[in-house]
């Protein structure tokens, strides 16, 4: 009855005190043993460090012994690793400098064009062909203006050394006329009347100008038309001058139109300011 | 001055923002300088676009000139309008010097030709952008100047960007007036639209910033060295694989600033792949989808994917494929062969 009952409690009460104990010394130990293995750590990172010193000062020293010594012409491998890897940046720099340069990519080839004019470093253009199963364009930067499928389907499968010569000259050519036409604008702004007139080749250029920066008018008016993409000298030029001038100046516009023919146009303006024009 | 034009004018100096009501009359030109100085820009807008209808009456504005004042606005706030890409298509090889006086004689005399009633202006910026604006008529009414067309051309190029206005009716008129003023033989639309005009033409142009492999050593930008003294109890788990990602991105993305673009979408007409037990499959025809990435950049939120760890790099070339393809409206079709799969139509 009750008694058996009650005994029957105690024991269930017995056991869950020993349940209790149980865990708790389980607990205790996980502690100690994690406890145990931050010690441990932080002894492995100590020796770590110990070791990681140990190692420098022993290159230290023998830098020195092979630095210390004279006449001991032993340049370290290192040394010579660093000279190779100049000499082929400088050589990887030259080819750059050509204007054709190129690096063999896991599909292909990746050209690089880099353009200039008269000794100036002007903009680079890429190309990323494709080889297999047929040379093609993957992607490129080169401006929509100029006619590079055009080139591509004449040239990129029979020639590719034609191809590059040719996107070479136009991409040239094209970077020459515009530096020329921003050289205008910057430098003799004075004697031009508002800005040029040009088109995204710069194969046209339309502008009212005079020879010398004080006067105020314009009497000169040009038409350059550059029939030619590969060049940066025009073709044609055309220079006419207002009907109400002088006939002194009229006389002029054959001149000038030579000249603009034969010099670039920066050039050409310098000379009409060289003291045998100024002579009016 | 007609009423009309009064009204227009009104109505444009109103979007102005304040600061830049002063610049932008200069730059129009039409008003003097002393006449500038009369005008107080403190007060409320309605009076100083009230007071600038007043002075434009004192020179007696034509709706051409108001017009002008248009285009400027338009160039300068670009983006309020939405841009569709037209390309066009010649197949002589002759170069031609493109002459710009001719452009604007043929483009107006073949608009004029098909519909008397229309307002044409021209303005040339510096970097060889041509701007038109149209504001349309119809037979037998003048021309609405507030329902405006604009359409920007670089020389040379076969890409032309058109804001229409709400009138797509006349967009074929528009067309043909553009293919026959620049010498070409037929337009047709792109599947590239966004609010950012300059970033159509970055794209387009191929003036994005693109990676090139190449030789010439460029200056090491963001090469994280590590410094020295780092606390050694922290450890990268996953350095390699955060610097594969840096390096993924950095070949599919390029290092500088992407164009901006709002919005690509992608029509799925494939085949629903599942478990075969549920009912939807038993049609077999292509189950129709439309999917919409909307963004204020989305092209920087798409490069800014993989290092944030939201998606695996590298990233489906669908996405990737936007700016090289020059396209953000993509049909996805199934791919009928051997291998399952999509390919996109061209």
């Amino acid at each position: 009855g009750v008694l058996s009952h009650l005994e029957m409690l105690e024991a269930q009460a017995h056991e869950l005190a020993l349940k209790q104990e149980e865990t708790e010394q389980q607990e205790e130990k996980l502690d100690r043993l994690k406890a145990r293995v931050q010690e441990l750590r932080l002894q492995r990172d100590e020796l770590r460090a110990k070791v990681d010193l140990q190692q420098k000062r022993l290159l230290g020293k023998e830098g020195v012994v092979t630095s210390g010594v004279p006449g001991a012409a032993q340049p370290s491998d290192r040394a010579i690793l660093e000279w190779k890897v100049k000499s082929v940046q400088a050589m990887l720099q030259v080819f750059y400098l050509t204007g054709i340069s190129g690096k063999l990519t896991k599909h292909g080839v990746c050209f690089c064009i880099s353009t200039a004019y008269e000794g100036t470093y002007l903009d680079s253009y890429h190309l990323d062909l494709i080889t297999k199963p047929e040379v093609q364009i993957r992607r490129h930067s080169v401006p929509v203006f100029i006619p590079l499928e055009q080139l591509a389907k004449k040239y990129l499968q029979t020639d590719i050394r034609r191809f590059l010569s040719a996107l070479s000259d136009h991409l040239n050519a094209y970077a020459g006329r515009r530096y020329q036409a921003d050289q205008l604008q910057e430098r003799f702004s004075d004697r031009l009347e508002g800005t040029l007139q040009r088109n995204s080749l710069c194969n046209m250029l339309v502008f009212n100008y005079n020879m010398s920066g004080k006067k105020q008018t314009f009497p000169f008016s040009a038409k350059l038309l550059y029939g030619d993409l590969c060049r940066s000298l025009p073709t044609e030029a055309i220079v006419s001058c207002t009907p109400g001038a002088p006939a002194s100046l009229a006389e002029r516009t054959a001149a000038h139109s030579d000249v603009f023919r034969r010099l670039a146009l920066h050039k050409a303006f310098e000379s009409f300011s060289s003291p045998e024009e100024s002579l009016d | 001055m007609d009423e009309t034009v009064a009204e227009y004018i009104r109505r444009t100096v109103l979007k102005i923002p304040r600061d830049e009501i002063r610049t932008m009359l200069q730059t129009w030109g039409f008003l003097s300088e002393a006449q500038l100085q009369t005008l107080n820009f403190h007060q409320t807008k309605d009076n100083v676009s009230q007071d600038v209808v007043q002075l434009c009456e004192d020179n007696s504005a034509d709706i051409k000139q108001a017009a002008v004042l248009d285009i400027i606005y338009n160039h300068i706030y670009p983006n309020k309008r939405i841009w569709s890409v037209y390309q066009m298509n010649k197949t002589g090889e002759e170069m031609d010097f493109f002459d710009l006086t001719d452009f604007k004689k043929k483009f107006k005399r073949r608009l004029r030709s098909a519909l008397k009633n229309v307002t044409i202006n021209f303005r040339e910026y510096e970097d060889n952008a041509i701007w038109i604006r149209i504001a349309w008529g119809t037979p037998y009414k003048k021309p609405n100047q507030y329902k405006t067309s604009y359409v920007v051309y670089h020389s040379q190029t076969p890409y032309v960007f058109i804001s229409a206005s709400v009138l797509r009716s006349t967009l074929p008129l528009l067309c043909q007036a553009l293919v026959v003023a620049s010498n070409y033989h037929d337009i047709r639309e792109m599947e590239l639209r966004s609010h950012c005009l300059n970033s159509l033409k970055d794209i387009v142009f191929k003036r994005y910033s693109q990676t090139f492999q190449t030789y010439y050593p460029k200056p090491l930008q963001e090469r994280n060295v590590a410094p020295e003294n780092v606390d050694l109890r922290i450890i990268q788990e996953n350095r390699n694989e955060k610097e594969r990602i840096q390096r993924v991105n950095r070949e599919v993305f390029g290092d500088g600033p992407q164009p901006k673009l709002e919005f690509a979408q992608y029509k799925l007409e494939t085949m629903f792949k599942s478990n075969p037990k549920m009912d939807v499959l038993d049609i077999k025809e292509p189950f129709r989808c439309l999917v919409k990435f909307s963004s204020p950049h989305l092209l920087e939120s798409l490069k800014s994917l993989a290092p944030a760890g939201l998606a695996d790099a590298p990233l489906s070339s669908l996405l990737t494929c936007i700016p090289q393809k020059a396209r953000n409206y993509f049909k996805i079709r199934e791919r009928k062969g051997f291998f399952p799969g999509s390919f996109v139509s061209p």
